[in-house]
């Protein structure tokens, strides 16, 4: 897409609003579903599609299309049209410095490069593992892979060229002893090429031995319990619970959520730090350039247990008075950006597991994560499994836990913080905005929370 | 396009499909109190299933410059595809329904935002200090089914509706989500919208305290769709081919109360998923799924269908770029005789829950639910005493469903949902008090 900063700079030449940029992308995308033993769906896509925003005086207009032609020119003007009939604000956008940038990834990670059927043999192999696993009756195993290249400019000179690539499996594993039927899931992506999801076969053999033990797993009894949460759950809750209240768009403009995110509130003790990371080379959630043409950047949200940052895109920086931290982000073409995470995690401290397990005199030791879902303050998470665990021992595996509370106050109760920190990727995304699924990473090392509402029967 | 898609693929396979959607979509949205953006999104796709040495192979595209690879992609798919057991359908007539409604296309976008400046006005004068956040979602869509068993059929659908989310800072965040489908063409009633957000923001200004155990909760139709999602999961006739709904040998058999019938109906008139004909070009219909209480049967589309040698029941849903897939259309819950006032006075202590999140997160299949109560309520003594903050339900809808206390009398427009308010006598409910 090199040469197309004409074709862009003409279709944004018919536009005299404050700021306008346009996105073209062009995809190329496979993908492989296996329930039990049938191929259940195996097809191929190729998208074509960009998007116009406009903003003046302080109102944003876009349009997102499939038909890349000359008309393009056309609709710019249409948007800038309709955006300037609107009801004008005393709000600006502010300057940036014209910039080039180019990401090209190497030939190697181009998925389009594999044959199809070698990706078909790769999740039939993972498939098959779960399937000739005694007591396993059905599976989910998915293959997806996606090739994109965009093209931005803005009409402050930024032109961005971009290649990325997403590859990941996810397995799930039923397993059914009458009419006790439990499953259980997991899932693996990178922004690497097919050869990271080569001899994964631990992963998967793992997937149908925890089905397995679910079978003779109880139903937790529902109350509130000290726990320890695995790297993945505790991932989880820092995108979740915590991650998206620093989202800044969702911020401004509402004086009292701006005052619960104020740098400089503590939530947390001394060890708790949250870092959103754009930068970390392979995860799922990593870009060089975000949807404004902003380097992606590593951003703390919460620093020694205080509010240090806000993740932005250029809007929400200039209100609040803070700098774009490359965290506007579309899912794709069909959406203008919006304010998301990229990588984000609790920063490893010194607590080992073994310890933390010890200091757990009375408690429930929860794994795994099936979602999570918040609304502002408010969390749910459902977890994959738990262990009861008394004076430091896992006495007794527990199904159908569910955590949630307040993320305030759950921050607090935090009280101690592994030294083992994992991130996870996966096929799965976030969901905000209807833009799903964005793909993201999260991680942490193990966390132990006290008082924590556990939802079971 | 279409033409010359199914042309080509018919030239090199056989069997072939073609399914296209034009999707026109207008998003008006207002940011805590304050008009944000519009936004069009204008997209059209193409997805082709095609049938080759009795496989099935699927490509979708929204390049009209790619038809050879389209067709190309589709047969090299094929190649591991699924067995085809089953035929496109021929042309046949289309049952009535009205899905479209002039004044909804030609609405101009700035009286969505006289509308939104309306509503946020209306809730300020009501509740000051409440934030509104306000989405007017237009969508004008085009669906077109062609295949070589000589179908050419196409409808127009005009999907208009109001999601507004008020949010005060009252002990913690208070969330307040309320919801109108105006695709009928009415102007949305503001005044009634701002009444209901007033009543709860006004609700919520108290706290209230709720120990956990087991009590009477009134799940509004709000909330309902929660406990409908798995329900909905168990009817796929996905579910019944891999031998994973627990509905499985139970048709005719009364598995919930008799206050419950649930109807799948595709041709409700204004309903956001109703159309004369599925995604496979067959004709929808109402579809009992419980009628008082008795399973009555699964939805079906054409391939899952074939491999359980049953018939299709006009269910197929799907977006261009995949393949059909069973799944609902609008789910109505047949209304009851109760009315909320009497209902909530026969309540000596309980929950009124508005909304939930976490539906979905749990094991659906098995018809688990795990839900965090996010607009929740105390009622004590048949009156509404505040807000219950960190309050959780977990169990399985089949369970809860087989005991219900009281329907409600009013079924209220969710868009896909047509449901009144559901009373049961006795959940466990999780709190932090």
């Amino acid at each position: 897409m090199e040469s197309l900063k004409p074709f862009l700079a003409d279709i944004l030449s018919g536009v005299a609003s404050d700021y306008a940029d346009v996105r073209l992308e062009e995809s190329e995308q496979a993908r492989i579903v296996y329930r039990g033993r049938d191929l259940d769906e195996i097809g191929r896509a190729f998208e074509r599609g960009g998007c116009i925003r406009v903003f003046h005086h302080g109102n944003w207009g876009s349009a997102s299309f499939n038909r890349v032609d000359d008309s393009l020119k056309e609709l710019a003007r249409d948007v800038a049209a309709q955006v300037e009939a609107m009801p004008s604000r005393p709000e600006i956008l502010g300057e940036m410095p014209p910039f080039a940038g180019s990401v090209s990834l190497p030939e190697d990670d181009d998925p389009r490069k594999v044959p199809l059927a070698e990706k078909h043999a790769l999740i039939r192999r993972y498939n098959d593992i779960l399937l000739k696993t005694a007591g396993i009756t059905t599976t989910l195993s998915m293959y997806h892979d996606v090739f994109r290249e965009t093209a931005f400019l803005s009409t402050d000179d930024r032109y961005i060229t971009q290649e990325s690539v997403y590859t990941g499996f996810s397995c799930r594993a039923v397993a059914r002893d009458g009419a006790n039927v439990q499953d259980y899931s997991d899932s693996f992506g990178k922004t690497q090429g097919f050869s990271s999801l080569k001899n994964r076969e631990p992963m998967v053999e793992r997937i149908a031995k925890v089905a397995l033990d679910l079978l003779k797993a109880e139903p937790v009894q529902a109350g509130v319990h000290d726990v320890i949460i695995d790297p993945q759950l505790a991932g989880v809750f820092a995108h979740e619970a915590f991650g998206h209240l620093s989202e800044a768009d969702f911020l401004s403009g509402n004086e009292r959520l701006l005052e619960l995110m104020r740098v400089g509130t503590r939530y947390g003790r001394e060890e708790l730090t949250i870092v959103d990371d754009g930068t970390m080379p392979g995860e799922r959630g990593s870009y060089r350039f975000d949807d404004e043409g902003n380097a992606s950047g590593h951003t703390e949200l919460i620093r020694d247990g205080v509010i240090a940052g806000h993740l932005h895109d250029r809007q929400s920086a200039r209100r609040m008075g803070e700098t774009p931290t490359g965290n506007a982000r579309a899912v794709s073409y069909r959406f203008p950006p919006i304010v998301r995470m990229s990588n984000t995690y609790i920063q490893p401290r010194s607590a080992n597991i073994e310890d933390m397990m010890d200091s757990l005199e009375h408690g429930l030791y929860v794994c795994g994560s099936r979602g999570g879902m918040t609304e502002l303050e408010s969390f749910t998470f459902a977890s994959q499994y738990a262990w009861l665990v008394e004076q430091g021992r896992k006495t007794k595996l527990v199904r159908d836990v569910t955590l949630s509370g307040n993320v305030f106050e759950t921050l607090k109760n935090i009280d101690m913080i592994g030294d083992d920190l994992v991130m996870f990727g996966g096929l799965g995304g976030c969901g905000k905005g209807g833009q799903a699924p964005l793909p993201v990473g999260l991680g942490a090392p193990h966390v132990r929370i006290r008082n924590v509402v556990i939802g079971g029967r | 396009m279409e033409d010359e898609i199914l042309s080509l693929a018919r030239a090199r396979g056989g069997k072939a499909e073609v399914f296209s959607a034009d999707v026109n979509r207008t998003v008006v949205e207002f940011r805590a109190n304050e008009f944000h953006s519009q936004e069009s999104r204008l997209t059209r796709g193409y997805g082709l299933r095609l049938v080759r040495n009795g496989r099935v192979g699927f490509s979708s595209t929204t390049n009209p410059d790619v038809v050879e690879e389209l067709v190309e992609a589709a047969l090299d798919t094929a190649a591991f595809g699924k067995p085809c057991r089953f035929d496109f359908p021929g042309p046949g007539p289309k049952p009535a329904v009205t899905t479209f409604e002039n004044r909804v296309i030609m609405l101009p976008a700035l009286k969505m935002i006289d509308w939104g400046r309306e509503l946020i006005d209306a809730v300020r004068a009501r509740v000051p200090g409440l934030k509104l956040d306000v989405t007017f979602t237009r969508t004008y869509r085009e669906i077109v089914v062609m295949n070589t068993a000589g179908l050419d059929t196409r409808f127009s659908r005009a999907e208009f509706d109001l999601s507004a989310t008020g949010l005060i800072v009252h002990d913690g965040l208070v969330w307040i989500p309320e919801y109108d489908n105006l695709s009928a063409g009415k102007p949305p009633a503001i005044g009634p919208l701002a009444d209901r957000i007033e009543q709860r923001a006004h609700s919520a200004r108290s706290r209230a305290r709720l120990a956990t155990g087991t009590y009477p909760v009134i799940f509004m139709p709000t909330a309902l769709p929660n406990l409908l999602i798995p329900i909905e999961v168990g009817v796929s006739g996905k579910q019944f081919e891999k031998g994973t709904s627990p509905l499985i040998g139970k048709t005719g058999q009364r598995l919930l109360d008799e206050k419950i019938t649930i109807t799948d109906n595709g041709l409700r008139d204004f309903g956001l998923a109703s159309g004369p004909f599925d995604a496979e070009g067959v004709p929808r219909r109402r579809t009992a799924l419980f009628d008082r209480g008795v399973f009555t049967g699964f939805l079906f589309d054409l391939a899952t269908a074939g491999v359980c040698r049953a018939e299709t029941t006009g269910s197929a849903s799907r977006d261009f770029s995949a393949q059909p897939q069973p799944g609902t259309s609008n789910i109505e819950l047949a209304t009851g005789t109760a009315r909320l006032e009497e209902t909530l006075k026969g309540v000596r202590e309980g929950l009124l829950v508005y909304d939930c999140i976490g539906g979905g997160q749990s094991n659906l299949l098995a018809g688990d639910v795990a839900l965090n109560v996010s607009s929740g309520y105390r009622i004590e003594n048949g009156v509404v005493t505040g807000r219950v903050k960190d309050a959780m339900i977990a169990g399985n809808v089949y369970e809860m469903f087989r005991n219900v206390e009281a329907v409600g009398d009013t079924e209220r427009d969710l868009g896909t949902y047509f449901v009144p308010f559901v009373k049961f006598p006795a959940l466990k409910v999780a709190t932090r008090d």
